[in-house]
């Protein structure tokens, strides 16, 4: 099926099936996937950390991404330095995030359901308070001075917004960088032992709670540094809350719960599939590319229930 | 699996709230407003694409009861109540409806307050799609009236019809008059593509301008319609030929703010290259900033007139809901035409000193007759209970303060639904009708 789609996009892109040659295009609509893989990366890998140690399905993640982005607005709006004011921001929401960790969900350690409750809640009065607070029209955040314009490839005169490659070079960076830190640090390794076994690890003396604050911390970080990214890419407006949670939760589960890779080959899927079948479906059928995504999650889960690199 | 158990958690929740409800309106269901007591509802979409324009919507419904019918602000919020209107001694009670674009939802929350709150006269919904099932609605609720807030379909009052549906504000099709007039004879050009979102109300509003683009030698050489609720519409700028003119941007809300930074971020001249939808000419855009200058679009409101008639309607409006920034309320159709819908309202129930015996139809015949000065020009309605309005071509100018802000270019009286003739019950438009 993929290779059917894959022939069909490729075919289309170069002139057969009845569509005029476009090369330029399907470049550009290929960055664009790949570029808002990079977001959606970002965003879900702190998701997927937070459940693959935890067990903890953070509804509320699209809320933190959303605050995280107002707060990068405002600081930006006050003059200051887009870099700082986006360490700034993840910053904020990590403590954020270890504030609702310690306040509301550890002592409802290992209750699935009513942690997930707890989120809903935390997210539905956030959404409530934000409209208040930072308006309910859409706003966007100004990219740093050299960034904000587009680049030249030289190629078919593509001109491409310089802003998104290095979204998508900071997926790759963070990606990277949590790679090395779960595979060959020390703190990686209680990861990836209590991913495995939460219980064993806690019995061999490791200060289970200390682990679980500080990756709810680096999980919810990543949630506001992919907030103020996303509201220079695209916009910030109320009900992205929603929407980033939603493909969140389509990553991870087409990915496999708590797998860092699974965050990374889910994203890709998604990006590409929700930029490429809004062009590449046939004439008439364009408007079902939002529902191709559920279809992907649908024939993911048919054939691996516990998705692409989960483990029972 | 954690996330399927708290699915299952919700579906027995949702099924318990669904019985409920029923019970709740069942109950309520026989009950009767007091004689003196008129219920308004207004509704319109607080979250969704099109969150923006609640503020905009309740403000300008509330300003008419505020200036015409005696009312008191509680609070200079979207949602704060307006206390103590009456119209001929009859104390006016208002509830809010929220909606979130979606027809179903729109539905839902026009059944709950008609059914369940009992309201009498309800003003709304905003958008195109809610407002054909809100149309439909009511003809299975003949003893109660809907004035239409916003909601632009063609169809609404074309082919639905209901007799206790009207529409002061005219459809998508009319806030496009004078536009395809102005891109073929002052911008001379000849190949546009349109870009929209994928619903009613943009189709309509493609097909205003198409029908005098078309005829005047124009070509569409693509129609990109994106489903409501895509997040990032880079790909949709993507997919804009380069071989036109320009392009008709027909979006609202966010998915503006998305495509017009797309498309200046990769150079492209928004002033030069694009012209604009009724919503897309909205101070809720401005965040995009400077790059918007010297964009022109069609509306039916004169933004940014000098006329008499509309700065002291800002002016007034801005004294009871001080704006931040100064014009963001004003600057919008949604605030105008929720205001004509409800001084429609007033000056219906006025005319029968507030009798609304008879199943209504004295007031719904108050309202057929009407003839409203509002501050957009002399609205009067047709067979069908659609308004033939006075539209606008209105631009983004930057003021002498280095704030964006609007001036209307261009003045087209006497718009009506058909455009003489162009279009009929059976000529809906949709994603490639009316073809060019």
């Amino acid at each position: 099926m993929l290779a059917l789609a894959l022939v069909w996009v490729l075919g289309r892109a170069v002139g057969l099936f009845g569509a005029s040659a476009n090369l330029s295009l399907f470049i550009v609509v290929t960055l664009n996937g790949l570029t808002l893989a990079g977001l959606y990366f970002i965003v879900a890998s702190g998701f997927t950390l937070i459940f693959g140690l935890m067990r903890v399905v953070n509804m509320a993640h699209g809320s933190l991404y959303l605050l995280g982005g107002y707060i990068g607005l405002r600081l930006v709006e006050h003059r200051v330095n887009y870099w700082l004011a986006l360490v700034l921001a993840a910053l904020a929401i990590g403590v954020v995030g270890l504030l609702m960790q310690q306040l509301f969900l550890r002592w409802n350690q290992g209750q699935d359901l009513r942690q997930a409750l707890i989120t809903i809640a935390i997210s539905v009065l956030l959404a409530d308070q934000m409209i208040p607070t930072f308006g309910a029209a859409a706003v966007a955040i100004k990219a740093p001075d050299g960034l904000s314009g587009a680049l030249r490839f030289g190629l078919y005169d593509i001109r491409y917004p310089t802003f998104r490659l290095v979204v998508l070079g900071l997926a790759v960076l963070i990606g990277v960088s949590l790679w090395y830190g779960i595979q060959h640090t020390r703190f990686g390794m209680i990861i990836r032992a209590g991913v495995d076994d939460r219980s064993m690890t806690s019995a061999l003396g490791i200060n289970v709670q200390a682990v679980f604050a500080v990756t709810f911390f680096i999980g919810a970080l990543l949630a506001g540094l992919g907030g103020v990214l996303g509201g220079t890419m695209i916009a910030l407006a109320p009900g992205q809350d929603a929407s980033f949670l939603l493909s969140s939760l389509v990553v991870v589960i087409v990915g496999g719960m708590g797998s860092l890779a699974g965050a990374l080959v889910g994203a890709l899927a998604l990006g590409l599939v929700a930029q490429l079948s809004g062009v590449y479906l046939p004439a008439g059928y364009t408007n079902f590319s939002i529902l191709l995504t559920f279809a992907l999650l649908v024939f993911v889960l048919a054939v691996r229930p516990t998705g692409l690199f989960g483990r029972r | 699996m954690t996330l399927l158990g708290t699915r299952r958690g919700w579906g027995r929740w949702t099924v318990a709230l669904g019985l409920a409800l029923m019970v709740a309106a069942c109950g309520n269901s026989t009950a009767t407003t007091s004689n003196s007591t008129i219920k308004l509802g207004i509704m319109t979409t607080c979250g969704g694409p099109f969150a923006a324009f609640e503020q905009e919507s309740f403000s300008g419904a509330k300003y008419a009861l505020i200036q015409q019918a005696g009312g008191k602000a509680q609070g200079t919020g979207p949602q704060n109540g307006v206390t103590g209107a009456s119209v001929s001694g009859h104390p006016i009670e208002i509830s809010f409806g929220c909606t979130d674009a979606s027809p179903d939802k729109a539905r839902a929350e026009a059944r709950r307050l008609v059914q369940n709150v009992g309201v009498d006269i309800l003003l709304g919904p905003l958008s195109g799609d809610e407002g054909i099932a809100i149309a439909n609605y009511a003809k299975q609720q003949p003893n109660k009236t809907f004035v239409n807030g916003t909601s632009g379909a063609q169809q609404t009052t074309l082919s639905v019809k209901a007799p206790n549906f009207f529409r002061f504000g005219g459809d998508g099709a009319q806030w496009m008059a004078g536009l395809g007039t102005y891109a073929s004879q002052t911008l001379h050009w000849k190949n546009v593509a349109i870009l929209g979102e994928d619903y009613s109300y943009p189709w309509t509003q493609a097909a205003g301008f198409i029908g005098e683009f078309c005829p005047a030698g124009g070509k569409i050489s693509k129609r990109i319609w994106i489903p409501l609720g895509t997040t990032d519409w880079a790909s949709a700028v993507a997919q804009l030929p380069s071989n036109i003119d320009g392009f008709l941007l027909l979006t609202g809300g966010t998915d503006t703010v998305a495509v017009e930074k797309e498309y200046a971020t990769r150079g492209g001249n928004l002033a030069t290259h694009m012209l604009g939808g009724s919503s897309v000419m909205d101070p809720t855009s401005f965040t995009v900033g400077k790059a918007l200058t010297g964009l022109a679009g069609g509306s039916p409101v004169p933004l940014g007139s000098t006329d008499s008639a509309w700065t002291s309607y800002v002016s007034g409006l801005e004294g009871v809901y001080p704006a931040d920034p100064k014009g963001s309320l004003a600057g919008s159709l949604f605030t105008g035409l929720y205001y004509d819908g409800m001084s429609a309202i007033i000056r219906g129930l006025k005319q029968v000193n507030g009798d609304l015996s008879g199943n209504q139809s004295k007031f719904q015949q108050a309202l057929s007759g009407l003839t409203l000065s509002s501050p957009n020009g002399e609205l009067k309605l047709d067979a069908n209970r659609n308004a033939i309005i006075t539209n606008y071509i209105v631009q983004i100018v930057t003021q002498s303060d280095g704030s964006l802000g609007f001036k209307t270019i261009k003045t087209v009286p006497g718009v009506d639904q058909t455009f003489h003739g162009f279009f009929g019950p059976t000529s809906a438009p949709s994603r490639d009708s009316p073809s060019c």
